[in-house]
């Protein structure tokens, strides 16, 4: 997702992730990341105080594709 | 122009500037924010939606048009029984590398599926919504095909709605 995109449509509220376009959540099989990413959307709906809220989440796409490689070699699809 | 946050923050920065200098009016742009409201029922007791600009949709279905000039202002219901298997992706505007192995990373089916089956959701819509985030025309897509999602989505009874882009 784009911020500053976001930041122009002003929904009421969302979930930022810096993650690269097309996955917006996670990485492929890190079910983990990809769960999370819900639950954090879901949990804003009732921390949200106010219209316009943005949540960034405190994750890196370097640390995402880190992880999603491991859990690819731990399943055998990675040398 | 609008101040916009630091560009070290998202992996594409400048990107609204940049499309809507291009295509000038291509992009939404709000000046106020709409009211908030507020969930009516805990989260295990609501029914949520899912509505995805992924271009994911059932196989068999009619693709959407990803090579017309102002884009395809139809939506595709994703039943959310389905498999990843039974899904495919038409739209070429966002990189699908992920999404070709694990359709999750775009359209988070199964997240969804375990959330209603752990009871952290109290169930979900029988469709889900996709349609292409490729639409030039953002005055139509606001007053006219937001209102027709938005519409499908409440008659299958969502208290909520989880939006997602690609």
């Amino acid at each position: 997702m784009a911020l500053d995109v976001t930041e122009q449509a002003k929904p009421p509220r969302a979930v930022f992730v810096p993650f690269m376009m097309g996955h917006h959540f996670g990485v492929p099989f890190h079910q983990q990341l990809q769960r999370r990413v819900i639950v954090e959307a879901l949990d804003l709906l009732t921390m949200a105080e106010t219209s316009g809220t943005i949540l960034k989440l405190p994750v890196t796409w370097a640390d995402a594709r880190r992880e999603g490689i491991e859990i690819e070699r731990q399943m055998g699809l990675r040398d | 122009m609008m101040e916009t946050s630091n560009q070290a923050e998202q992996l594409r920065p400048g990107l609204w500037s940049t499309v809507n200098e291009r295509y000038p009016g291509s992009m939404i742009t709000n000046d106020t924010f709409v009211p908030l409201a507020r969930p009516t029922k805990p989260l295990h007791d609501s029914r949520l939606s899912f509505v995805s600009t992924a271009g994911v949709q059932p196989k068999g279905s009619l693709p959407f048009d990803v090579v017309h000039p102002v884009g395809d202002y139809t939506f595709r219901r994703v039943p959310s029984t389905s498999r990843p298997s039974d899904l495919e992706i038409h739209q070429i505007k966002y990189p699908t590398s992920g999404a070709n192995r694990d359709i999750n990373v775009i359209f988070p089916i199964e997240r969804l599926q375990e959330l209603a089956a752990d009871g952290v959701l109290g169930s979900l819509t029988p469709d889900f919504f996709s349609f292409i985030g490729y639409n030039m025309d953002p005055e139509r897509l606001e007053r006219e095909f937001a209102e027709e999602i938005a519409e499908a989505v409440a008659a299958e009874g969502a208290d909520i709605v989880l939006l997602a882009p690609a």
